[in-house]
């Protein structure tokens, strides 16, 4: 593949040189500035003014002014041509003899008094380009000699030429290159580097300059480039080694020079164009009768025999767009990369980037997505010049134009596919994982609406699940350009979350409503309902939440009822007042059930208020349960469950209020009794559990329950209560049942007395017993009266024991004591709160230490001893 | 393709050699591209920077036509390791190499370190039809696996290589053993001077390889790569030590001086 990297311009016509003489040819040529010398084959030398004219449409042509020719007088050819321009001579080779013409006059210098201006027997010679000698007015010379096998190093001054090294080679050589100390030499076989300063040489590669002409060209510091065999052109540096890897040229290279990055060569035909960078052919140009390419200071120069040509390199940047135009991508880029030391920093860093870009859009193009995002990454493409390829996706707010020239040749995404859907569909998963990836990374500053934007409207269109994600989290969507792309694509839910992003929760709210309701379709979320209920729960806007709760405990109640009792306690929702919200739902029965529940089983919240009117509504539910035809069994039993356990555990509702609603109820008996149990009217609830309901469990069980946050002496009375309910004989009606419910209560009694002695008193029990029962029945009880008083009786003897031993110890202590005196002085401390005593009266220890009477005193109370003993007394 | 890298001057080099055929460049493809595709005979050479952790090492591949066989001194000028490659299917291949290709590394560093490979051992063995690797998804890792298209190869019978002009190929030689290599490998080191008990041994640096299986290729490049490693640190070393000025050079000078007429 070609790339057209120069232009072949004519330099000088062959009219201008020659006219009509058909027999002179062009020897040789040297071109300083504009100045351009050339040697004829018949002994002259032609001095021309070389001109560049930019045409109007950038056309670059020479114009060349014939100044001066020479003839040198040698009749034979003038073989090489080189100018040193400080000393204002060119150096000439003619008939075996290297001498110095003047280059403004051409006249040959005479030779100075004290040497030379000629060398004789030459047959070849090179300027070093890289001069050894610091000198400014004088020129290092590599000069091949005919006779002897050496090379020899002159100086050459304005008006001389001195020897300074003559080395000797083991061929004759027969061509010459030099660069500091180093010559590169082409011998008969073989091409070698040498050190003419140490003499030290180094073998390249063998070759036959019988086969072909050799070529050693210095190509730059310590580099040359040499015609090999199998036509390569190889590199070579000072050291022997091979730094680049060779070009594959032709066999019959004439000449070659590097014109960066490129290396050019001369054959009979052609002119060969390879890159160093990866040593492929990039353009041929044809150019018969070819023999001289040379370049000078940069600029590459041709001759045929008759006529001289430039070999105009085209401007770079051409260059990579030609090569980017063919969709050669890597090639663009190892041109341009290649080019960076040939270019200032900041201009590469800008050609480098957008070529980059170019490159990222051409593989875009061509679908190669991955390589298209790493050059789109290494050239920091502006990401909307990529979004605005998809239309309709930049946000209208927006403010980006595409850059110009443009990056690529797309008008935008329909252009590109061509109509394949495939591919267009290809292009924006594409774009998905693109933006995906940069929208939170430093590519995206500036521009995050766009991006954000341009990805949610990608996301909604392609039903992609990240939509939701995007909207949930931080992001720039800009609403205006979102709401009808959601629209269109029945993203409601998600246009909520939009909306909610944007603040405006009650647009989010009518619009997740009129979904919930099926006034719009959108399948994303299922459980919408529940998420508005979660959504109003944690709404910091009340007015929000009264105006939307009403729909929400419509479609249900138990769910919606979420809204009040399902607020999180947080600093930024506001909380709702429970009366307002008691209010509100005054018109939702079983919400606002729900409601008091929360608030006074969960939340418990001690209010009358709460309490009576849950109380109330439990109530109501069984009465209206009871009034039902076919009383649904369950469900009473379930609401009445409730009911009890509200009455008996809460203490805030108003009992008698409570009363009042059942006091004709006969079938709320069991509630009634509790609720006579909380006003403390024990006996009527006895009496009802025990007459009217029969139910002797929940009358013992009522006592325990009534007493339970009670002394014992209240219990104690409770049971006793319960016992004379039990066996109290005047009840009317009892006597006719006397035979069956008497019994019944009877035994009710010794199950009681059985079951909890404990808390009776044995003695007045066993008074209030009738005559007749037998003692077997009452043997539990009995049994663990006696038992009990037994111990009782038994515990008071050991403690009677033990005061009167320590009784006995402290008057034995006393008499003691008052065998001797016991001290008592100012100075000295009493052992128990070691203060000092004021007064005479002391208590002694056991054992004879003075106390105080009041520490005495203090200690007594608060020993275990004592305690016991107070306890132990009052059994008795 | 590391293309800026190729600005970089490399740390080290290593150098192909062998006859035309063997699959040099074969070999290089498919460790730097992972892949075997078609190749052409190499004309002069090519070579090839491969980014090593810190370290940038050239590969060149050479051109084993007889044509360019002049340039191979230069080539392994300054070659801290050279990789000897023949065909495993050839045995006039493992001939060449002493017979043609041993002298060129005379240019070669004086600690440079040899390597035979054997390759196309996917003709001759079993073991390296297979793929060695199956994680064929992780392309970062070096070891990689094998391209779909050609495992599927695996039941075909080895054929020649489809080759322009194969002189070697015209006789499928006979074929070479591990054991012949490894005599060569003894010679070599004679050739070089070197004390057998003081050098690589022999069954570290023979492989067999194939550049169209991928087998045992990373095994070789790496294993090479570590054994260069010192020769990287001393040209490190020493470029850091003299930059520009070679003092050799400067004491040379003056005492050239006097020589002039
Ligand atoms: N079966 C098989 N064929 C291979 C293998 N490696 C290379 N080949 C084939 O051998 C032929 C030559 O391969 P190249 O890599 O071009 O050989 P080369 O050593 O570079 O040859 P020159 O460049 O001429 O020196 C090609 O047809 C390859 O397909 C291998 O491992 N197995
Ligand atoms: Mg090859």
């Amino acid at each position: 593949m070609s790339v057209k990297a120069f232009e072949l311009v004519p330099a000088v016509e062959r009219d201008l040189l020659m006219g009509d003489k058909a027999r002179i040819n062009i020897e040789c040529i040297e071109c300083c500035g504009k100045h351009l010398y050339m040697g004829t084959n018949d002994c002259f030398i032609h001095h021309f003014l070389l001109d560049e004219v930019t045409s109007s449409k950038g056309k670059l042509t020479y114009s060349a002014q014939k100044l001066l020719h020479k003839y040198l007088g040698l009749k034979k050819p003038v073989a090489e041509l080189r100018a040193a321009s400080a000393l204002e001579r060119l150096i000439v080779l003619c008939d075996g003899i290297v001498f110095l013409v003047d280059m403004v006059t051409l006249e040959t210098v005479p030779s100075a008094a004290g040497g030379g201006a000629k060398i004789r027997g030459v047959t070849a010679f090179c300027v070093n380009e890289n001069p050894v000698n610091g000198d400014p007015f004088c020129v290092e010379m590599g000069v091949i000699s005919s006779k002897k096998r050496t090379v020899q190093i002159y100086m050459v001054y304005e008006d001389r030429v001195q020897l300074v090294k003559e080395v000797t080679t083991p061929e004759q050589p027969c061509a010459v290159s030099v660069d500091g100390y180093f010559l590169c030499l082409a011998l008969a076989t073989q091409y070698m580097i040498l050190n003419y300063n140490t003499g030290a040489s180094q073998d390249l590669f063998p070759y036959n300059s019988e086969d072909r002409r050799p070529i050693v060209k210095r190509i730059g510091r310590e580099e040359f480039l040499l015609a090999a065999p199998g036509g390569l052109g190889m590199f070579a540096n000072a050291e022997g080694v091979s730094q680049r890897a060779p070009v594959n040229w032709s066999e019959s290279v004439i000449g070659a020079a590097v014109s960066f990055p490129y290396v050019v060569a001369l054959d009979e035909s052609f002119i060969t164009i390879h890159s160093m960078l990866d040593q492929q052919l990039k353009q041929t140009l044809s150019f018969r009768d070819g023999h001289i390419l040379q370049d000078f200071e940069g600029k590459v120069i041709l001759a045929s025999t008759k006529a001289v040509y430039v070999l105009v390199p085209l401007p770079l940047e051409r260059q990579i767009q030609d090569l980017l135009a063919s969709h050669r991508v890597e090639e663009a880029l190892i041109l341009t990369e290649g080019a960076q030391q040939n270019i200032p920093k900041d201009k590469f860093q800008i050609l480098h980037k957008r070529i980059l870009q170019q490159a990222g859009f051409i593989q875009f193009g061509q679908l190669q997505f991955l390589e298209a995002k790493e050059h789109f990454r290494k050239g920091q493409l502006d990401v909307r010049e990529l979004i605005s390829l998809y239309p309709l996706l930049l946000p209208a707010s927006s403010s980006f134009t595409r850059c110009h020239p443009p990056l690529h040749e797309f008008a935008d995404l329909n252009h590109l596919a061509q109509g394949d859907q495939e591919k267009v569909l290809r292009c924006k998963k594409f774009l998905i994982s693109y933006l995906g990836e940069v929208r939170s990374t430093e590519v995206a500053n500036g521009c995050r609406e766009d991006v954000d934007t341009a990805l949610l409207k990608l996301y909604a269109e392609q039903d992609h699940d990240s939509l939701l994600d995007l909207l949930a989290s931080d992001n720039a969507c800009l609403l205006a350009d979102s709401v009808p792309w959601l629209e269109k694509y029945h993203k409601y839910f998600a246009l909520g979350l939009l909306y909610h992003y944007n603040s405006q929760d009650s647009a989010a709210l009518q619009l997740w409503i009129r979904v919930v309701d099926g006034d719009l379709q959108d399948s994303t979320r299922s459980g919408l309902y529940e998420y508005i209920v979660d959504f109003l729960c944690s709404c910091s806007n009340p007015d929000l939440v009264w105006k939307h709760a009403d729909w929400a405990l419509a479609k249900d109640p138990t769910i919606g009822v979420h809204i009040f009792t399902k607020r999180p306690v947080s600093k930024d929702v506001t909380e709702l007042n429970p009366e307002e919200a008691i209010t509100y739902l005054g018109k939702h029965s079983q919400a606002l059930l729900l409601f008091l529940e929360h608030l006074v089983l969960e939340r418990k919240i001690k209010k009358e208020k709460f309490h009576t009117h849950l109380a109330v509504l439990y109530l109501e539910r069984v009465l209206s349960l009871l009034s039902e035809a076919p009383a649904d069994e369950e469900r009473l039993n379930r609401a009445r469950e409730r009911l009890q356990a509200l009455l008996r555990e809460s203490n805030l509702y108003r009992a008698q209020f409570l009363l009042g609603k059942m006091e004709n109820c006969e079938q709320l008996l069991l509630e009634r009794a509790t609720l006579h149990g909380k006003l403390e009217e024990n006996d009527k609830a006895l009496h009802i559990l025990v007459h009217k309901l029969k139910d002797f469990s929940s009358a013992e069980a009522f006592c325990v329950w009534a007493s339970s946050c009670r002394d014992s002496a209240y219990q104690h009375q409770l049971f006793h209560l319960l016992l004379e309910v039990y066996l109290d004989r005047s009840l009317p009606g009892k006597s006719q049942a006397a035979a069956a419910g008497g019994g019944e209560l009877e035994m009710a009694a010794v199950d009681l007395l059985n079951r909890h002695g404990e808390v009776f008193d044995a003695v007045r029990v066993l008074r209030m017993l009738p005559e007749g029962w037998s003692l077997q029945l009452l043997r539990p009880f009995l049994g663990r009266a006696v038992r009990a008083s037994m111990h009782a009786g038994r515990t008071a003897q050991i403690a009677v024991g033990l005061a009167q031993s320590e009784n006995l110890q402290l008057l034995h202590d006393r008499l003691k004591d008052r065998k001797k005196p016991i001290f008592v002085s100012e100075k000295k401390g009493c052992h128990l709160c070691h203060n000092t005593f004021s007064e005479p009266d002391v208590v002694c220890l056991p054992g004879g230490a003075p106390v105080h009477t009041h520490c005495v005193a203090q200690r007594v109370r608060d020993s275990p001893t004592k305690r016991q003993l107070t306890n132990s007394s009052n059994h008795t | 393709m590391p293309e800026v890298s190729k600005m970089k001057k490399p740390d080290v080099k290593l150098v192909l050699l062998g006859d035309m055929n063997v699959g040099k460049t074969s070999l290089l493809h498919r460790y730097t591209e992972r892949k075997f595709k078609d190749t052409v005979s190499t004309v002069g050479g090519a070579f090839f920077l491969k980014q090593w952790g810190p370290y940038n090492i050239s590969i060149w591949d050479t051109a084993g036509r007889e044509q360019f066989h002049g340039l191979g001194s230069m080539y392994c000028r300054g070659a801290a390791a050279v990789i000897l490659t023949y065909d495993v299917s050839n045995w006039q291949s493992l001939a060449e190499l002493e017979e043609r290709f041993l002298s060129l590394t005379d240019t070669a560093n004086h600690d440079c370190i040899y390597a035979l490979v054997g390759n196309k051992a996917d003709l001759t063995d079993p073991r390296a039809q297979l793929s060695q690797d199956s994680d064929e998804a992780s392309k970062d890792r070096m070891d990689c696996g094998e391209e779909r298209t050609e495992t599927q190869v695996l039941s075909a019978c080895p054929t020649p290589p489809a080759s322009p002009v194969s002189l070697s190929g015209i006789t499928p030689g006979k074929q070479v053993t591990p054991e012949d290599a490894m005599a060569l490998y003894g010679r070599i080191l004679r050739y070089k001077g070197l004390e057998e008990k003081s050098s690589l041994p022999a069954e570290k640096m023979c492989f067999e390889t194939s550049a169209k299986t991928g087998y045992n290729v990373d095994n070789l490049f790496e294993a090479l790569f570590d054994l260069v490693l010192p020769s990287i640190l001393r040209n490190k070393n020493e470029n850091q030590h003299s930059p520009t000025v070679d003092l050799e050079e400067c004491r040379g000078a003056k005492r050239g001086r006097p020589g002039c007429c």
